[in-house]
């Protein structure tokens, strides 16, 4: 990682050349507070302590881009995780804001959250860049910021995230070995891409090519872009269909929904898929895996937003934490799909089936979100 | 006081006058200063120089992006390639503005240079390719994001941290950051050492380049354009140049925002949402600010009223307790209702034609 690199020598460099005296969160040695929740990323992975403060805290989520499934789910699992009781007691106050594909803005409201006084501010970046200033002033006044989904590249702040570049990995082998399993090692594959210009987009991409590139092949990879929306997926994808033909396989980083059912509208044969965890996606591959639609599901969980909240909490309270935090990948493939369990026939296509994380105490699981917005409807 | 100016209209003082033409304008300023005042009422840290500090911060790119799209709406055109501009610029800058000061400097001239040249091919475009702005500038806007993402393919660069610090702080910590001023203890300075230094350059890039062209030939020649062209030709006033220069300006501003936008994330990133958020924000930010859609109606400064009065609907958010998934739903009524008040004169008219004046 070429860029994380020089983020971090930039950020060193900035510590050394700065006149000003601040504080932030002290470098220790590990392990850390409830290892089975707060996993460290990898045996390199430094760990963090700032100093304790007396709660009850204030926390801000500063969230970016609204207006997918996903983010709404993630916002709604954030409130409903400030009610639970296990943490109820230990917030104060507690915000969210969405500022919408807007650096500036975004940049803004962490700083405002900051000048407000806030203990912890948790947000999905717009951009893996640019964090420098807020950083630095939320060492200064000793705050706590849990970048998550998307990440920062800097090794500066405590983050929280499922591997990126693995779920890329694991979609590009398992697509490789159903393809094998047909006797193909060479051929043409549709990638469907998400969000340009964000981290995650970029990470589960360079892992799909990692895998790719390292067998003989060749394959030709067409990739289109499809937002991460179920809608825009199913466009872009029936467009890759009317331009190519066929493809031997599809990896989907999101909207799978929509990129199966566009598969299905033009009678494309049945081909392995690597998709993300929507609903509509398990049940249709649930539906059509006898037929070779061999699918698998990889989901990044709106619950990660319950996670760092838990890790923010837990850093204010001067536990030991790691810069950053790996929470598995939930990973399910066609063989192992069961309704009810890892997906509702019942429920609607574009909710994310994984929601909750038992190691963290995070127990909200989706059904119980969806539950509880129908009584608030009615 | 209404009986005095009725009877005396030839004396009315200026800034009556003034305010008379500029409704919009005015009641923009106003509504402005109501937004903030309350706003930092409220805060637990209002009227404090760091919450100051971070709100200008957060405008500069807004607030050049809208005074670029108020060039192009003054002349009655519109133009869609703003927030790609400035994304633009941004990436070239954030490959270019680092190393000795003088690369620095250097870097942020071209920086700017370039998105004045691409305001400049927009304008050739629709002066000489005579094609609505609208389209063509929906064209060029693409072939900016694909420049854009050809040079960051993705988000990154290295742009001098000193610089974003100096900038995006107040006057005393350029001063300290540059040892300029006694590191900013001189005493003449300190007056004036808690501004922040985003405003200056706001305040300074206005007063240096729309002020003194609004003045010129060319500069009025924009909103006899925008009024009636058929008029302004006939009355021979030079159309295609101030049609040219007003693209040019629009890239300028653009040009800006986009290096700010650099200095201050440190980084380039072509980011497409962002771009079309920007383009289509600087839209409401102009008739916010005053300026008529349909041309020849408001001034730059406007705009930069707009877009304040934008970003200061969406400070509210993080003050006040509402449900995050209806925040967009607030901030459009608000902005409707202020769009509207813009327009509530009309339910009083008499005769129409006062509406034109």
């Amino acid at each position: 990682m070429n860029v994380l690199r020089i983020a971090s020598a930039a950020i060193v460099g900035l510590l050394v050349s700065t006149s000003l005296s601040y504080a932030g969160p002290k470098v220790v040695s590990g392990p850390g507070a409830d290892p089975t929740c707060f996993a460290p990323w990898s045996a390199e992975t430094k760990y963090f302590q700032w100093e304790a403060k007396p709660g009850p805290y204030r926390i801000a989520v500063v969230n970016g881009y609204v207006g997918n499934t996903w983010r709404i789910q993630m916002i709604k699992t954030a409130k409903a995780f400030a009610e639970d009781p296990a943490i109820k007691d230990k917030i104060k106050e507690f915000k969210v804001v969405s500022t919408g594909t807007d650096a500036p803005a975004q940049l803004g409201a962490i700083e405002d959250f900051i000048n407000q006084g806030f203990d912890a501010i948790v947000t999905i970046a717009v951009s893996p860049e640019g964090f420098d200033r807020v950083i630095r002033l939320a060492d200064r006044e000793n705050v706590v910021i849990v970048p998550f989904d998307n990440i920062l590249d800097t090794d500066a702040v405590m983050m929280v995230n499922e591997d990126q570049l693995q779920m890329g990995r694991d979609w590009g082998n398992f697509v490789l070995k159903e393809l094998a399993a047909k006797g193909k090692t060479s051929g043409k594959i549709l990638e469907v891409r998400g969000l340009a210009g964000n981290s995650v987009d970029r990470d589960r991409s360079i892992g799909i090519h990692e895998v790719f590139d390292a067998t003989p092949g060749p394959w030709e990879i067409v990739q289109v872009v499809g937002n991460w929306d179920d809608g825009t997926a199913q466009k872009v994808t029936a467009d890759a269909l009317a331009v190519h033909g066929t493809f031997d396989g599809v990896i989907t980083q999101g909207g799978s929904t929509g990129t199966v059912q566009a598969l299905l509208d033009a009678k494309h044969p049945f081909v392995p898929v690597g998709g993300e965890a929507e609903n509509g996606f398990r049940k249709l591959v649930a539906a059509h895996s006898a037929e070779g639609l061999t699918g698998l599901s990889i989901g990044q969980s709106p619950g990660l937003v319950a996670i760092s909240m838990k890790a923010a909490i837990s850093a204010l309270e001067g536990n030991v934490m790691p810069q950053l935090i790996s929470v598995p990948l939930p990973s399910v493939d066609y063989t192992a799909l069961k309704d009810g369990e890892n997906f509702w026939t019942d429920l609607p296509d574009n909710f994310f089936t994984v929601n909750e994380f038992p190691p963290c105490g995070v127990n909200i699981s989706g059904p119980a979100i969806m539950a509880q917005t129908e009584e608030n409807v009615q | 006081m209404s009986a005095v100016t009725a009877t005396t209209p030839p004396r009315a003082s200026a800034l009556a006058m003034s305010i008379r033409q500029n409704r919009g304008f005015y009641g923009a300023v106003l509504l402005l200063a109501a937004l903030y005042l309350v706003y930092n009422f409220i805060h637990p840290r209002g009227f404090s120089a760091n919450v100051f500090i971070a709100n200008t911060n957060e405008s500069v790119a807004l607030a050049f992006v809208a005074m670029a799209q108020a060039m192009t709406v003054i002349v009655g055109g519109l133009d869609l390639s703003v927030g790609a501009v400035m994304t633009l610029t941004s990436c070239i800058a954030s490959e270019l503005v680092r190393g000795e000061p003088w690369q620095i400097i250097l870097g942020c001239l071209i920086s700017v240079a370039a998105g004045t040249g691409f305001g400049l091919v927009n304008g050739l475009v629709i002066v000489y390719g005579r094609l609505q702005p609208i389209i063509a500038t929906l064209a060029t806007g693409a072939v900016a994001i694909g420049l854009a993402l050809l040079i960051r393919p993705q988000p990154g660069g290295e742009v001098d941290l000193d610089l974003n610090w100096a900038v995006t702080n107040s006057i005393k910590d350029l001063a300290q950051t540059y040892h300029l001023f006694e590191d900013g203890e001189a005493g003449w300075l300190q007056p004036i050492a808690w501004v922040p230094v985003p405003l200056l350059i706001l305040v300074i890039i206005t007063a240096a380049v729309w002020i003194p062209f609004r003045r010129t030939v060319t500069g009025r020649t924009l909103y006899a354009i925008g009024s009636s062209e058929g008029a302004a030709y006939m009355s021979g006033l030079p159309i295609n140049r101030a049609k040219l220069w007003a693209f040019t300006l629009a890239g300028f501003f653009a040009g800006c925002a986009g290096l700010y936008l650099a200095i201050q994330t440190g980084s380039g990133n072509a980011d497409i949402p962002q771009a079309g958020a920007y383009t289509l924000n600087s839209i409401a930010a102009v008739v916010l600010g005053g300026i008529s859609l349909l041309g020849g109606v408001g001034t730059v400064i406007g705009a930069l009223i707009g877009a304040l009065i934008l970003r200061a609907i969406s400070f509210y958010f993080r003050i006040l307790s509402i449900d995050p998934l209806l925040q967009p739903l607030v901030e459009g009524v608000v902005l409707l209702a202020a769009v509207s008040l813009g327009a509530i004169r009309t339910l009083r008219v008499k005769n129409r034609l006062e509406l034109f004046r």
